[in-house]
């Protein structure tokens, strides 16, 4: 009989919980709190059964938009065809975590305010903008020797000393 | 010795996964955790308290604790060994303790709240069941019961510390179904019964039996309510006057012995190397001398 196509099919190594990583699930999947506008990673978590995201979404990330009781509303991209579709689907807090993708844009943005504040107390003109790394600046070579090379007239005899 | 088969190969141990720090020790049961911290998530922070009662061998613990992901924050707690501030000298774990201390923990958080005004719950303990009524301005502070590991029959001690709580004034959701005096097949409680257990009433029937067929076992047994001075009969007033001095002042009294200023050691200090060397060379040389080995042996294991 062929291969069925089942909600969960080829799952078996993706959806399987990590090694030495069975049983009960650590309590602070459950005290996190999310917010409408966080991102989220998906990340399925097979021990929990209900509330599970189709096998596509395993691995993706995405922005909230609606919270309820058990579960949080994750929106997110999926190429359909020859386009990308905004996807809304509902994900128990078991198989989501809080991304870190913006971690480093929101610590940019207050340590930008705090700049900003200082400057502004001491009435400074400063540029918060990131700059790309330039080409790198020139150098002097220390502890060098120079050593000529040049061509040495070529001598049968030394040279064929092993397979004459 | 038989030569006998290893069983647990180095595989084992590298494929081994531990449950929880907390499930090894036996202490904390996820199962029943998992449920009770769960808060609905378009609450938010809003924070969800569990009434945790726990039994030792000679104490009663009562808290109000909250649960983050850095740890559990308690509210408010109450212990059994502070009954004897209200009057209770006696009988600090049995099941009118356990009443005293789960009213004691009540009081307090509402005092601590600033609910006690609006909140007096039921001050005449009638062993029937009572459930708070919500005020006007706030609503009643809302626990669930956390048992741990025990056996949740009727009758035992930790209903008694949750009468006291909801008596106290708390919102707690239960069933009378595991009181003291509720009748299986009849399936009603009798709060007659129930009133008994809260007043010790249990108590001094067994303590008037006693003295009656067995006094050398009255002796020993309620050695420590004859050196206090309590009589079977005035059990019930003891336990009043300590519900009234608990309502009367709830709060927890600060003890007068400052900290000694230096720890004492319960576990052996961790060595230095050096430290350890050292004892091996005095070991292997203490050894030697016992067994009467010659100096060239010696000489060999100092290095």
């Amino acid at each position: 009989m062929p291969a069925g196509h089942g909600l969960r099919s080829r799952t078996r190594d993706l959806f399987a919980r990590g090694f030495r990583k069975k049983g009960t699930i650590h309590l602070s999947t459950y005290l996190r709190t999310y917010h409408v506008g966080d991102y989220v990673d998906i990340k399925v978590n097979g021990a929990v059964h209900k509330g599970m995201p189709h096998k596509f979404y395993h691995g993706r990330t995405g922005q909230v938009w609606n919270v309820t009781k058990r579960a949080i509303g994750v929106e997110m991209n999926k190429q359909v065809g020859n386009r990308i579709i905004k996807k809304r689907i509902h994900v128990r807090i078991e198989h989501v975590m809080p991304s870190r993708c913006n971690e480093e844009l929101k610590q940019r943005i207050k340590k930008n305010d705090q700049l900003k504040a200082e400057a502004k107390a001491k009435g400074v003109v400063i540029s918060t903008k990131r700059q790309p790394l330039g080409p790198k600046p020139g150098f002097m070579v220390e502890g060098t020797t120079l050593e000529t090379v040049t061509p040495i007239p070529y001598d049968v005899v030394n040279d064929l000393k092993g397979g004459y | 010795m038989a030569f006998v088969k290893a069983q647990k190969s180095r595989s084992y141990f590298k494929r081994f996964q531990v449950k929880f720090k907390r499930r090894r020790q036996g202490k904390t049961d996820y199962r029943a955790r998992v449920r009770l911290i769960n808060q609905d998530k378009n609450k938010y922070n809003t924070p969800k308290y569990r009434y945790v009662v726990r039994f030792s061998n000679k104490d009663i613990t009562a808290q109000i604790i909250s649960a983050t992901i850095a740890g559990d924050i308690v509210l408010a707690s109450a212990y059994a060994h502070e009954l004897p501030h209200y009057g209770l000298k006696v009988g600090l774990t049995n099941y009118a303790a356990a009443y005293c201390t789960g009213l004691l923990l009540a009081r307090r958080v509402l005092k601590k709240l600033e609910m006690d005004e609006e909140y007096q719950g039921n001050v005449e303990a009638s062993g029937e069941d009572y459930s708070v009524e919500p005020g006007e301005s706030r609503r009643p502070f809302r626990a669930l019961l956390d048992v741990g590991l025990i056996r949740t029959t009727t009758g035992n001690r930790v209903f008694g510390a949750l009468k006291g709580a909801l008596d106290g004034g708390l919102d707690i959701p239960h069933s009378e179904k595991r009181f003291a005096g509720f009748d299986k097949d009849g399936k009603s409680l009798d709060a007659d019964v129930h009133r008994k257990y809260i007043y010790g009433g249990h108590v001094a029937t067994y303590m008037n039996t006693l003295m009656e067929d067995e006094p050398e076992k009255f002796q020993t047994h309620f050695s420590d309510y004859i050196k206090a001075g309590v009589e079977p009969d005035s059990l019930e007033e003891i336990y009043k006057k300590v519900h009234a001095a608990i309502r009367a002042d709830p709060s927890p009294k600060k003890s007068e012995k400052q900290q000694p200023k230096e720890h004492k050691r319960y576990n052996l200090k961790k060595l230095t190397y050096d430290e350890r060397k050292q004892k091996l060379i005095e070991r292997l040389n203490a050894l030697n001398a016992a067994a009467g080995a010659n100096d060239d042996d010696s000489d060999e294991d100092e290095e």
